[in-house]
């Protein structure tokens, strides 16, 4: 047997508890609630950063709220751009359910094949994958319709374009970011985006938002933007440009409609254009605004700049007659031919016939400073005062570095170039009685104010020498209209390839404005390797410019200036009993 | 006598305590639907702009030129077939007379 312990007995009983033992348990308590109280204090009283931020970051969620991007408006306030809502669809693999037949319409509502979005959706591993970004909203609430697991869809907005490729290269676009790429999309950025506000609210357990804390920063939207453009000019600019480029087999083609009074940008179209809101296939060719990027030099179209300079300097008059014959000049080793031996011609005539020979000879009485003076005043070799992305400088020598030679060309447009716009815009100086005047994008409604180049008479000397260009007798004669009065250059060059010019390939275009005696509008029209037979600015520009300034003026309500066989009848129509 | 006033205060602190728990609760409600209601107008607001550039779209002058020649066989009028009228204010007229 073992020894056990006798509990009742056990010594320890017998003996006395000193006291303090109690009070110390007692002591011990007390203290620990007052650590516990402490404690309690410090966290909801003085330390309570922590906790506090804690609890927000569980119920409490910053907002952001969008701010809409402002629209494009052309003068009369249609829409050429505009933000829609489009939702976004994406899912998460892991939890997309595997219904054959509802993924099936899926893929069918995506317009993609039923193989590219189940292989999307079998990398299990990601957690997000985009289906496809900015659906359409009808679209959007069928797939919400077919209620398939694990895709969802995310709000977001979407540009959109009405009037399609016939303004694509004026207004841009935007990319899936909403930032601007493109045209007025791009160089107006800033305006038309806008801020983006937050607020700071709480929620619930259900999502639900409760209350607003915090301050909050509402969303200031972008400005709306009215360009200067004509939606219906511009259309009809840009479908005429591209039946002459189908019509002459051409590469490509473009046309500028200048507002002479206002300096505003009435329309500026090119061909080969795309659709702003399918942008998959798209080429650099396509996407190119020939306008502004495409440098060439400027042939005849100068002449009357040489000729107007030569009026202002007082070294010829109008009637001053030029010795064109033989029809060739020879010059430092170079000879400069006309088409015919023209002979004796005044200085109309030489516009008129537009004669190489008439033209150097006119430079001739000029010194290359003089020249050069003209040619920056009217923007040549300057950047185009225009909002608007890669506007070209072209290219025009410091006067100093010309040789006799250049100087000669340089009359009738060789040795430097520019761009459509730019030639387009020289022209104001000539329709706004001498005054070059700046262009603008934007709508504007006073007349523009310019600087004097050339005087009001030798203005209308030269818009004259237009006119008779584009008359009887002149290189532009399919250029006129039905009532109203043009007057224009016709220009025809062969193309630079590398160093040289190619022998078969050319360049035609025409710039020229109406009514001649107060003009109201500027159009320049250029087309790109014509090959269908005829070439000449004369033959494949001039028509589309006809057929411009004539819907164009008719759109702005310009009366005809010219006799005009009325063909209303009148049917009288007798009465009888 | 004391205790009965405590009393009565007692009851009051627990009303008023009530009472502010209703309040906020029929507050965030009540922001729950001005809520809904904000995000109603901004739908509405957003969908104006889609119906309007869908308005626009089927306006394009492409189309209404179609329209007009294939459906209402309308042609382009020239300076040949229009009436030019200037217009002139009463009061020019009276001057002219």
């Amino acid at each position: 047997m073992s020894k056990s312990v006798l509990y009742t007995s056990s010594p320890l009983l017998a003996s006395k508890t000193p006291v303090w033992r109690s009070k110390f348990i007692v002591a011990s308590i007390a203290l620990g609630f007052a650590g516990l109280a402490g404690r309690a204090a410090y966290v909801q009283v003085f330390g309570n950063d922590f906790f506090q931020r804690q609890g927000e970051v569980r119920f409490a969620r910053t907002l952001e709220l969008p701010a809409n991007r402002g629209r494009i408006l052309d003068r009369n306030g249609l829409i050429l751009a505009s933000s829609v809502v489009a939702q976004s669809i994406w899912g998460i693999p892991e939890d997309v359910e595997r219904d054959e037949a509802k993924l099936k319409e899926l893929a069918r509502l995506l317009s993609m094949p039923l193989q590219e979005l189940n292989k999307k959706i079998e990398d299990e591993d990601k957690t997000f994958v985009w289906l496809k970004r900015q659906v359409d909203e009808p679209v959007a609430k069928q797939i919400a319709a077919l209620g398939i697991k694990g895709i969802y869809q995310r709000r977001e907005y979407k540009r959109k374009y009405p009037e399609g490729e016939a303004a694509a290269h004026v207004v841009g676009f935007t990319n899936v970011e909403n930032i601007g790429q493109e045209g007025v999309e791009l160089s107006f950025d800033k305006d038309l985006a806008g801020h983006a506000g937050s607020r700071r609210v709480i929620k619930d357990r259900l999502g639900r938002v409760v209350e607003d804390v915090g301050e909050q920063v509402p969303p200031v939207d972008g400005r709306d933007l009215q360009l200067s453009i004509d939606s219906k000019v511009q259309f009809f600019a840009y479908q005429k440009l591209r039946d002459a480029v189908m019509e002459n087999k051409a590469k490509a083609g473009s046309v500028v409609v200048l507002d002479s009074v206002t300096g505003e940008v009435l329309a500026l179209a090119n061909y080969p254009s795309y659709a702003p809101e399918q942008r998959q296939h798209l080429t650099g060719e396509q996407l190119r605004n020939r306008a502004l990027t495409d440098m060439f030099e400027p042939g005849s179209t100068m002449k009357p700049i040489t000729v107007a300079m030569a009026l202002e300097a007082g070294r010829i008059t109008p009637q001053t007659t030029i010795d064109t014959s033989p029809g060739r000049f020879s010059l430092g080793g170079f000879t400069i031919s006309d088409t015919h031996n023209y002979g004796a011609l005044t200085v109309e005539g030489v516009i008129q016939k537009s004669s190489n020979v008439g033209a150097l000879k006119i430079a001739q009485k000029m010194s290359p400073r003089e020249m050069w003076d003209t040619y920056t005043a009217l923007g040549y070799g300057q950047k185009p005062q225009i909002q608007f992305p890669g506007a070209v400088t072209g290219r025009l020598r410091p006067w100093k570095n010309w040789r006799p030679v250049e100087q000669a060309t340089m009359a009738y447009g060789y040795g430097l170039s520019a761009s459509l716009f730019q030639m387009a815009h020289s022209y104001t100086s000539f329709a706004h009685d001498g005054r070059i005047i700046p262009t603008t994008m934007l709508k504007s409604s006073e007349p523009a104010v310019g600087a004097r180049v050339f005087s009001a008479q030798n203005a209308a000397a030269v818009r004259k020498m237009l006119q008779m260009a584009a008359g009887p007798g002149g290189t532009g004669q399919k250029a006129q209209t039905v009532g109203y009065s043009v007057g224009g250059k016709s220009g025809t060059a062969h193309k630079q390839v590398g160093k040289g010019y190619a022998s078969n390939k050319y360049r035609a275009w025409f710039t020229g404005m109406a009514p001649i005696d107060s003009p109201r509008i500027i159009v320049a029209v250029m087309i790109d390797e014509p090959s269908a037979g005829q070439y000449f600015g004369g033959a494949v520009a001039a028509p589309v410019f006809s057929e411009v300034v004539q819907q164009t003026l008719r759109m702005m309500a310009v009366q005809p200036d010219m006799e005009v066989k009325p063909q209303i009848v009148v049917q009288a129509v007798e009465e009888s009993f | 006598m004391i205790t009965r006033l405590s009393l009565v205060l007692l009851l009051a602190v627990v009303a008023s305590a009530l009472y502010l728990v209703r309040m906020q609760y029929e507050s965030r409600h009540l922001f729950v639907e001005l809520d809904r209601a904000s995000a109603e107008a901004r739908r509405l607001v957003t969908e104006n702009e889609r119906l309007q550039v869908e308005k626009r779209a089927q306006a394009t002058p492409l189309r209404v030129e179609k329209l007009a020649r294939d459906q209402l066989k309308m042609r382009t009028a020239t300076p040949a077939i229009t009436q030019y009228v200037t217009y002139q204010s009463p009061a020019a007229n009276e001057v002219s007379r």
